[in-house]
């Protein structure tokens, strides 16, 4: 197979990969402070599989982006990579990603510094995962190549939908009742 | 569910999207419904173009046994029609037309 058609695939495979295991990292981190997944596992076994989830999309995003840098048509820099809405043909599209990875590498490395952190101020920067997951999300809708493939669209609307739903009441009602 | 089984879970979800989305983005490589269109990158400026093949007036063929002028023809000189990359030459032919 040719490389550049191999990173085109690959970009498009791991986008949605990487969204999906967010999705999943998403979803324990609010089920954590809430009681909606009660009824699945205790809280701790959530915590195990909101760490876990760092060790599926690191490296589904990180192919993501090294897919991207490598394929010739998608013109990607690596300046990019780490500065927002610099891309000419899809600045917001393109820039809402840039946005989230960036936003992601904050969270990630302050939750791995967390012990040598103020808890207040790292609770607040942990919080900004939902504006993470928002441009992601966006991010997708704007720039997805399979986005509007029914099944692609279906999951990716549905997992949005709910943990939209989950958050806002977490937001507004404090922790869920069961 | 233990912790596993919720890792398991996990893990088999993501590799199914990915195995997936992989199928799905080999069998339909290009979406012209897709929202983002990169620009094609410049075409390379065209090669020069190969000389057109220009009919080559020659002396007639008539005649010329033995170094004889040519003869005045009613007919005029045929036209000869080189192919691009054959030059004519200013050697003196190889074959003869006999005239009876």
């Amino acid at each position: 197979m040719d490389p550049q058609l191999f990173f085109w695939i690959a970009a498009r495979a791991t986008g949605l990969a990487a969204y999906v295991a967010l999705c999943i990292a998403v979803l324990s981190g609010i089920a954590l402070r809430t009681s909606v997944l009660d009824w699945l596992a205790k809280n701790r076994a959530m915590r195990a599989l909101h760490d876990w989830t760092t060790w599926l999309w690191i490296p589904l995003g990180a192919f993501h982006v090294l897919a991207l840098l490598l394929d010739k048509t998608a013109q990607i820099a690596l300046v990019d990579v780490l500065v927002p809405f610099r891309v000419d043909y899809g600045p917001l599209a393109i820039g809402l990603g840039t946005l989230s990875l960036d936003l992601l590498a904050i969270i990630t490395i302050t939750s791995w510094l967390r012990r040598r952190m103020n808890d207040e101020l790292w609770r607040w920067i942990h919080r900004t995962s939902y504006v993470m997951f928002v441009a992601l999300f966006l991010h997708a809708f704007l720039s997805g190549t399979d986005f509007n493939a029914p099944l692609v669209s279906a999951l990716s609307w549905s997992t949005a939908g709910g943990i939209a739903l989950l958050g806002v009441s977490r937001m507004v009602l404090g922790r869920l009742p069961e | 569910m233990p912790a596993w089984g919720l890792k398991l879970g996990s893990l088999l979800t993501t590799v199914l999207v990915l195995a997936g989305s992989y199928g799905y983005a080999s069998a339909h490589i290009k979406n012209p419904d897709a929202p983002l269109q990169p620009p094609v990158a410049d075409k390379p400026p065209p090669a020069a173009a190969p000389a057109a093949a220009t009919p080559t007036p020659i002396a007639s063929l008539v005649g010329t046994r033995r170094g004889n002028p040519p003869r005045s023809s009613a007919t005029p000189a045929p036209i000869l029609n080189l192919q691009p990359g054959v030059q004519a030459t200013a050697l003196p032919a190889v074959t003869f037309t006999h005239v009876s």
